[in-house]
Parts: C-alpha cells; sequence; structure tokens
C-alpha cells in the first residue's frame, strides 16, 4: 500500500496520459456523453462513431506497475492530452521515446522485516534519465536496489547513510545523505524536501538546484526554496543534503528547434501578442511563508 | 551489480584461485598426446561450425554453438583410442539438478536444468594437497557491506528440501565430471556477459558437488575427506571459461573452517574472427574469408579437462 502511494505520487509529477485506444475490454464504465456549446472539436478519441464529443478514454494505462522495479518501464506520451483525450497543455508532443526508470523518492523506506533504524546503502552506477533533468543513481543497500535522485558529486562506490533519529547535537552531513531536518545544522544545502513526514520528496528535485535550511523552531524547520519562497515544515521530514547533480543543465545551449522537438516540445504560436501586464521584469515583496505544519490555534478565549 | 563471482563464491564459501590446477597443466604439457595434429583437427572443426555448416551466407549463433561443441568433443571422443578408459563417459542433456545448503540462517538453493552434464564411473582425484586445503582456513570471504550477498536472488517458497544429482541410485555413470553451458541465444540481451556466465559455471558445479557428496556422505554438514571435483566449461561460441571446482566441506552455515576451491581460467578465444564473406573497402580485401587467429592453447584446455581423471 506504502509503495503503491509512493508510486502514485512519484506519477504525479508526470503528466497524466491518455492512450486514444479502445481496444482495452470495456471493463470502465463509459462516461456519459458531454454535449458541448460551441465549435466542437474533433477530438483525438473520435472513432467515427456518431457524434462528436469525446468519450472517456481509458485511464492512464501504462501506469498500473504497483510493485517497484528497477528495470525502465515503457511508458506511453501524451501529447499533451488529459483522461478525457482532449488537449490539455500546449506544446507537447513527439521526440524521442523515452523509458521511465521508477525512482524511490521516500529515502527512509525500509525493506520487508528491516527494523526502523539507520541503514547505509552503496551507490552503484550514476546515470542519465531522460524522464527529468537530475542524473539518477542506482543505490544498492541490503537486499533491494532502487534508484534516486544523484546529488552533485556522487560517484559510483560511495556509501551514503539515511537515518531517521534526532539528536541534540547536529550531524556533520556529508553530500548525499538523507536525514531528518531537525537533526541537520543550519545553513546546510538540501534537496529532495518533502513538506509531510514520509510523504516522498516533492520539492527541489530540479538538476542542480538546492535549498537552505534557514533556522529550527520549536519542532519545526523552515527552508528557502530555489524560488526564495520559505517553507516551513516538521522537523522530522527528512530531506537530502548537497544539490541536485547535472550542476550545468542551465548553461546548456539548445542550439536548434530540432533539439527542442527531440525534447518533445512542441513551437509556440507564431501570432504577435501585444505585450500585456504579464510581461516583464516584476520586483515583488516575497510571498508569505508557507507552512505545512499544523499548529495548534492558541486562542485566549475566556 | 557487482562481478557475480564473488557472489557465487560467497553464497558457495569458496576461495578463487587464477588460472588452472597444476594437474591439468601437467596433462597440457604431455608430449605424448600428440597435440600437433589435433590442432588441425580442431581448426576443421571450428571452420565447419562457423563457415559451412549452413546454406545460408552466415550460421547464427543457436546453430554454430551446438555444432562446434559437438565437434570438439567428437575430437576429444576420438583420443579413447589410446585411453580405454575414456569410454566409461557418458553425456546427459537437460538433466535437473537440485542441491540445497544453509548459508549463515539463510537457505539456498540450486535448482534447474544444469546445460549439459558429462558423468563418468569413477570419481576426478582431488586436485589440491591437504595443505592447500587446510590453508584456506585462513582465507577471510569478502562481505559487501551494505550490500546483503543475497542481492538478486529470487525468493521462493520450498516445500520440500530436495537434494537430487538428477539420476538413480545405482546407475554406473554417477560421478559428475564436467558441466558445459553453451550460451547460443542470438540476441546478445538474451547472452549472459562473461562474468554472469562464471558465476552461473560456479553455481552449478557447486550444486551438483553437494548433491553428489550429500548423496555419498549424508546430509549432515562436515569437512569431506574425500573431495568431489566437478570441472566445468562455459562458452558462447568463442569465448571459453574453464573451472574447477572442488568440494572441500559441506560445512556452510560459519564463515570460518576449510573453504572450497575453485580455479578459474577465464576468457579464452579459441579463434579471433571467423569470416564467412571477405570483407572488401575499396577494391583491397582487408580480411580475408576464413578463420583467423586461432588459438590451440585453449583447444588444449579443453581437451586437458576432458582427460583429467583418467589420465
Amino acid at each position: 500500500a506504502m509503495a503503491a502511494l509512493g508510486l502514485c505520487r512519484a506519477f504525479g509529477a508526470l503528466l497524466l496520459s491518455a492512450g486514444p485506444r479502445r481496444a482495452r475490454p470495456p471493463a470502465l464504465p463509459p462516461s456519459p456523453q458531454h454535449w458541448l456549446p460551441g465549435p466542437v472539436s474533433a477530438p483525438a478519441a473520435c472513432r467515427g462513431l456518431g457524434g462528436s464529443a469525446p468519450r472517456c478514454t481509458t485511464d492512464p494505462l501504462w501506469k498500473c506497475r504497483t510493485k517497484y522495479t528497477v528495470r525502465p518501464v515503457g511508458m506511453k506520451k501524451t501529447g499533451g492530452r488529459d483522461h478525457t483525450g482532449r488537449l490539455r497543455v500546449r506544446g507537447i508532443g513527439g521526440g524521442h521515446k523515452r523509458r521511465y526508470r521508477m525512482i524511490d523518492f521516500q529515502r527512509l523506506r525500509y525493506e520487508e522485516g528491516a527494523p526502523p533504524e539507520p541503514f547505509t546503502e552503496k551507490v552503484i552506477s550514476v546515470r542519465y534519465d531522460p524522464c527529468r533533468s537530475a542524473d539518477i543513481a542506482l543505490v544498492a543497500g541490503g537486499n533491494r536496489k532502487r534508484w534516486i535522485i544523484a546529488t552533485e558529486n556522487m560517484q559510483p562506490g560511495n556509501s551514503i547513510t539515511n537515518s531517521p533519529h534526532i539528536s541534540r547535537m547536529a550531524v556533520s552531513a556529508s553530500e548525499g545523505d538523507a536525514y531528518p531536518l531537525g537533526a541537520l545544522p543550519v545553513g546546510t544545502l538540501i534537496c529532495n524536501l518533502e513538506s509531510h513526514p514520509g510523504k516522498g520528496a516533492q520539492y527541489i528535485r530540479a538538476a542542480g538546484t538546492c535549498g537552505m535550511l534557514l533556522r529550527k523552531v520549536n519542532g519545526t524547520a523552515i527552508v528557502q526554496l530555489p524560488s526564495k519562497r520559505h517553507m516551513q515544515v516538521l522537523e522530522t521530514c527528512v530531506a537530502t543534503v548537497g544539490r541536485v547533480s547535472n550542476v550545468d543543465h542551465n548553461k546548456r545551449v539548445i542550439g536548434k528547434a530540432g533539439r527542442n522537438r527531440w525534447l518533445g516540445k512542441r513551437p509556440h504560436t507564431g501570432l504577435w501578442h501585444r505585450k500585456g501586464g504579464w510581461a516583464g521584469r516584476k520586483i515583488k515583496p516575497l510571498p508569505p511563508m508557507k507552512s505545512y505544519v499544523n499548529l495548534p490555534r492558541v486562542k485566549a478565549v475566556e | 551489480v557487482f562481478p557475480g563471482v564473488r557472489q557465487a563464491q560467497w553464497l558457495t564459501k569458496t576461495k578463487l584461485v587464477e588460472g588452472l590446477p597444476p594437474a591439468v597443466q601437467g596433462i597440457m604439457d604431455n608430449p605424448a598426446l600428440e597435440l600437433q595434429e589435433l590442432e588441425e583437427r580442431a581448426k576443421h572443426m571450428v571452420s565447419h561450425a562457423r563457415l559451412w555448416d549452413t546454406a545460408e551466407a552466415a550460421p547464427r549463433r543457436e546453430r554454430y554453438c551446438p555444432v562446434l561443441f559437438e565437434n570438439l568433443i567428437h575430437i576429444c571422443r576420438l583420443m579413447s583410442g589410446k585411453y580405454p578408459s575414456l569410454s566409461k563417459r557418458m553425456l546427459a542433456r537437460n538433466c535437473r539438478v537440485a542441491a540445497m545448503w544453509e548459508r549463515e540462517s539463510i537457505l539456498l538453493q540450486v535448482r534447474g536444468l544444469s546445460g549439459i552434464l558429462m558423468n563418468s564411473m569413477s570419481p576426478i582425484p582431488p586436485v589440491s594437497s591437504k595443505e592447500e586445503i587446510l590453508a584456506t582456513k585462513e582465507h577471510v570471504l569478502e562481505t559487501f557491506y551494505p550490500i546483503a550477498p543475497t542481492i538478486d536472488l529470487q525468493e521462493v517458497n520450498v516445500y520440500k528440501e530436495l537434494n537430487d544429482t538428477g539420476f538413480r541410485d545405482g546407475y554406473p555413470y554417477s560421478y559428475p565430471h564436467t558441466l558445459f553451458f553453451l550460451e547460443s541465444a542470438n540476441v546478445r540481451t538474451d547472452r549472459f556477459r562473461p562474468e554472469q556466465l562464471r558465476a552461473k559455471m560456479l553455481m552449478f558445479a557447486f550444486g551438483n558437488a553437494l548433491a553428489k557428496a550429500k548423496a555419498l556422505h549424508g546430509n549432515d554438514p562436515k569437512v569431506l575427506e574425500q573431495p568431489v571435483v566437478v570441472q566445468s566449461i562455459g562458452t558462447d561460441g568463442q569465448l571459453f571459461q574453464f573451472m574447477v571446482f572442488q568440494l572441500n566441506t559441506t560445512d556452510l552455515v560459519s564463515n570460518d573452517g576449510v573453504k572450497n576451491l575453485v580455479w578459474v581460467d577465464s576468457d579464452q578465444n579459441l579463434y579471433e574472427r571467423a569470416q564467412c564473406v571477405p570483407e572488401v573497402k575499396k577494391g583491397v580485401v582487408t580480411k580475408p574469408a576464413g578463420i583467423s587467429g586461432f588459438q590451440p592453447d585453449t583447444f588444449k584446455k579443453f581437451l586437458a579437462l576432458y582427460l583429467h581423471g583418467t589420465v
């Protein structure tokens, strides 16, 4: 159950896919037909069955794997379409075929039958991942192997530790280790941050990014995200130490339109728009700190 | 993950020795064997398997690998004119072997079709001396912390702990002599890599040896007085891996004590390349058709392993 939950959250980072095939056995009930007002577009799922509204195409077909595996899984491209089959996000389509490697974002995932104690793992290889900008590392510990997001100076043969304990003294963490925020010294660069303990890393995962631990207050910690926004989380949330790998990712030069097409990005519209209020540099105060901690509201109500 | 042979060594409590044992080397260097003319035959056989065997341009690996193996065995069998005890051997294909042992409170087992097995009526004498066997006591098996040595092994529910050589009692050819593994899948990803092949050879040789030892001496773990020796040869048609495994002890629960021994000679090329059609670049023949780079040593080792135990 935990594994499936973790996997679903991992998939949340990817787009919802929709295969416009109806060869699947009709186990899913068809959705009620929508008669849309206005010009009816020919949806991708239309098969000339009469009626011009999209039927509910089947759910993400390729995301049905519950068991974790290290082997790359074949994935289907969506082209920006959602589960109804209509275009939801523009500019996506084509590109080189990719296979998805299941990344484990929850660093403190214990094996079955293993006690919840600090454990070490060894990095076996670091490789390019076609599905994200960061590199991924294959680590092995105990009886299992898994993929994790690699940090900046990770080399094959390193050892990384994962520990859930928070002690009074801050741990001098080396790069790649995963500790709860309460155990790290203030001012460390971290990545792969969780908002709630046990949820799995959802923040600071892109290439070269890092957040900084600003201060620790009561049982919470305040982290500065790469967008300079402040985030308050419980100190038991686990993060890895260091910057994410592939640091020069933003310095690369695409070079030609074809390379963008290989990455799966379709061209922008060529229509000239007059610049409205959206364009140009903005100087704004920082948005307020985002808190993921439900503090008990102390109200002095007599 | 890491070379499979190291993991197989830990699982079978084995010490690795590079190169073939001196007994086999002695057979190879024995001048009475007239290996020169056999070289001619061996070249002929390689050409037959790789070049001439088919109506299409070039035979595929599924075809030439077993054909080459058959031809090499044929040459070896021709020697039985000189050594009559060679005729007391038989080949078995697709025989099922099962061995089960405990390793530091983890139950392990080897089961499955073990390729091609050659049995003989008399066992191979122990290859190493008593001193070497006792010297293995000091050898420390390497650990793979933090990786558990049982990584990448399939977890299976076993309902019967089975130790089976694959043959019933009373069979005249009862001692496993040599195992042959042919990697003959056409696609490279289906074949085992050399180190994976060596690990597979080690595990199956160990399985056969253990099953035989348990059949001879009973199921109790102990140090064997008469070590059981099993050889194995693995190939993918061009690269040969030779291995001599000696089972010294069935006491595999603890990490100390006498260890088993294995002599490995790896990555022996029988020939460099076999061109069916001469490669011509710009009107000049760069690679002529035929077998080039034939290594007689590899064939000598093959023959030596075959003759081991009778010479």
